[in-house]
Order: C-alpha cells, then structure tokens, then sequence
C-alpha cells in the first residue's frame, strides 16, 4: 500500500482579529480508487431488474485538521484532493 | 505562533501530516481626542479606549503633561498609548516674543518665532518657530524644555511633530521676510524634522518612545516629499487623519485614500511602519447617521490590514471641530460599540 500525500497553505500568513481564515488542504494516495458497483438480479426465466448502482471507496482517506492555538476549523469544500477549512482570526 | 496541523491518513493507518504557521496581529487600538484638549477621562472610562492624541506647542512652558492636566498622566500609566503631537506653530498666546527660562539648571534664551504657516487668503497667518530657526539650533531649549517635562511622567509617547504638515504648507510659509512655496516649504521641514528626531533620539528617553511626523494625508505629492526613506528610518509609524465630510464617503474608501498612495508612492522602510491614525472623524452636517458610519468602521479597518501595506494600530477618534459627536451620547455610544468589536477587541 502506497503511503498519502498531503500539503496545507493559508491564504495568509497574518491575520487581524476576526479576519476570515482559508486554510486549503491538497492531498492524494495512488491507492484509493473511487469505483461504482453496479448489481442487475436475473431470474430463470431471464427477466432483469433494473440496474442498482452502489459508489464505493478503495482506502478511503480522512482529514484531520488541529490547531495549537484552539482555534476551531470548519470545511467548506471538498473534492476528493482539495479540501478548504475555514476559520475566524 | 499558531500553528495547524493536517494530517491524512488512510485505512490501512500510513498518514501524511502538513503544517502551517500563522500570526495574529494584536487588536487595533481604538483611540481618542476630546475637544480643546479637554480631561477625557469620562468619555473613555468603562469602553475600550486605549489611545489618546494630545496636542502641545513647543511655545508651551508647559508641554508634559500640559497645564492643568494632571490626567495625562494618570491615563499613560494606566496604559493608554499617548500621541503626542508636539508643533512648532505657536498657538496664539498673547506673547509671542523672545524666551528665557532655566531647565535642569541650563539657561536658554529663544527667540521668537520667525515664520509664518497655513498661509489660506483672509486669514490671520499662525507664527511658528522656523525651520531655519530649528536648523541653527535656536530652538533647542524648546526642546530641552520638553523633554525635561516628559521624563517625569513615567511612561514613552509617541512624538507627532507638527499636526499636519500639508495644512501648515499648502499656502506656502514665509520665515524672516523671505517667501517659500509648499514644495520648498516641505523640503525645509524634512530638513527641521530630521533634525529635531536626532535631537530627541541623541538624549536618554522613556522608554518606549517613538516618532512620527504628521500629515493630514490629502495631498499624493506632499505625502511622498515628507516621507523621505532617511527619515524613515528615524521614524516608528506613518501617520495621516481620516475625516469623512461627504455623503458619498465610506469609511473604506477614507481610511485607504493615502494608504494606497503610500504603498506605491513610498520606499521600503517606511512601507514597513505601522500607521498611526492621529485623528479621525464624521462630519455630521453631510451624514446625519454619525452613529451608523462610526459602525462602518471596524470592518473597514479589518479589511484594509488584510491587504498588503502598512497595518493600521491606532485610530483616535477627534470628538472636536470636523468629528464633533452630535448628539454626543449617540455618537460615544457607537464608537464605544465599534471599539468592542474585531479588529478592536
């Protein structure tokens, strides 16, 4: 298994108190593979349902964002590879 | 230095960790001036007041803390952070001749002022002490004398020389008969400005003192003239007045107008100065709702320290003349509740 990747950038290097803070995290791992399982149940007689399709995650990652001042981090967005916190200076 | 911390991880426990440092700058200092440099005391207690402008001649026997204001003092060890703007204008003062006084045993005798400045047509023309004046050292025993004063008063200031050099020059000035235009008059006063800060910085000083010059900040050439970077270096803040006087200004458009000309006009040093906002103000006659615009405030001032530039650390509001609070307990009210909020507070 391949180990994942991450950097973290902020839209600023200082802030005044009560500024907006944008913390963008980008991130990726070779291993995870998003894949869609499609399930069709047949009868004997050959009568299909209709297609049932189920999204699924190979080595799925998580995020966790701490701050060593408390300050609390709240997601905004995320894609799969970039995710963009927010917080309040 | 705060710092946050990333880290990803996938189901099988490898993880990546990423990390980023940030400041947070300290609170703007939400300041005050009351009219006729009268006890603010009252007005400021029980809000987050922590900066004062104070407004002294060097014709003054009496510049720290001032005459009858034994409440500068009690204020400055209480920790307001006082700009004290000291000027070569003489205020008025029925004798307007030569001195003689002792400080600290030293006999000092200067003569009267020599020059004239805020020249407008019509008006009386106020005396100043020149800057020729001040570059042959006449005036030294002004500044003897006011520096004696402030060692006694426990805590550093901030030294504002002159209140706004572009009002003081915008007429032109004439010193012992002969005229100058505002750009020659500029020009001398870096020359006199230089000369007082050396002079001031030569001698042991409270702790925590700093410099600026001053500016009303409503003229692009007169900013850049008066903000060499030599005499930036002598200099711990750029400093200009903000007045609202137009019902179409906003507070942002106003407290940038000579931030913006700063940042491209200026050099290095001085753009690495904070700013000091000696005075500022809404005009009641043009926007009725004093209260509201004083509201527009904190975010403007958050907004402009975001953006690259100086960052603005002080802002006393002028509760005279232009930014007279009318009716004043509104206008206290709101700039109470404005200096409560972020960058404020």
């Amino acid at each position: 298994m391949a180990a994942p990747t991450a950097t973290a950038s902020l839209n600023a290097t200082s802030y005044a108190p009560g500024a907006q803070m944008l913390l963008t995290v980008n991130y990726n791992d070779p291993d995870t593979k998003a894949l869609t399982v499609t399930v069709v149940v047949t009868d004997t007689q050959g009568n299909s349902s209709a297609p049932v399709k189920v999204g699924a995650v190979i080595d799925p990652l998580t995020i966790t964002v701490t701050d060593d001042s408390g300050r609390t981090w709240t997601r905004v967005s995320d894609n799969g590879t970039v995710a963009v916190y927010r917080a309040v200076a | 230095m705060p710092r946050v911390t990333v880290t990803v991880r996938d189901s099988g426990g490898q993880g990546a960790t990423a990390t980023a440092n940030y400041t947070i700058t300290p609170p703007v200092l939400g300041g005050y001036y009351l009219s006729g440099g009268a006890d603010p005391t009252a007005d400021m207690t029980g809000g987050n007041f922590r900066s004062l402008t104070q407004y002294r001649s060097f014709a003054d026997g009496y510049v720290f803390p001032g005459y009858n204001r034994p409440w500068l003092v009690t204020l400055g060890r209480a920790g307001v952070q006082v700009n004290m703007v000291l000027e070569l204008k003489h205020y008025g003062a029925p004798d307007t001749g030569p001195q003689t006084f002792t400080v600290d045993g030293v006999k000092y005798t200067v003569p009267a002022p020599a020059m004239t400045i805020q020249q407008r047509p019509s008006t009386v023309w106020p005396k100043a002490y020149g800057y020729s004046q001040v570059l042959a050292g006449q005036c030294d025993g002004l500044f003897a004398r006011a520096l004696s004063q402030y060692r006694t008063m426990g805590f550093g200031v901030n030294i504002q020389l002159a209140s706004e050099l572009d009002t003081d020059h915008e007429f032109g000035t004439t010193e012992a008969g002969k005229q100058y235009t505002w750009a020659e008059s500029d020009a001398r006063a870096v020359q006199a400005v230089t000369y007082i800060v050396n002079w001031f910085r030569a001698k042991e000083l409270p702790q925590g003192t700093t410099f600026s010059v001053g500016l009303g900040g409503f003229d692009r050439a007169c900013y850049q003239r008066t903000h060499p970077e030599a005499l930036m270096s002598r200099l711990d803040f750029l400093q200009w007045n903000v007045y609202a006087t137009n019902a179409s200004h906003t507070a942002l458009d106003r407290f940038r107008r000579t931030k913006d000309w700063a940042v491209v006009d200026l050099g290095p040093v001085a753009l690495s100065r904070p700013v000091l906002i000696a005075e500022w103000g809404v005009r009641v006659a043009e926007i009725p709702d004093q209260a509201g615009w004083i509201g527009t405030v904190p975010p403007a001032i958050a907004r402009l320290n975001a953006e690259r530039g100086p960052i603005i650390e002080r802002t006393n509001y002028f509760n005279s003349g232009w930014g007279t609070l009318s009716p004043k307990a509104t206008g206290l009210a709101a700039l109470r509740a404005a200096y409560a909020r972020p960058p404020y507070a």
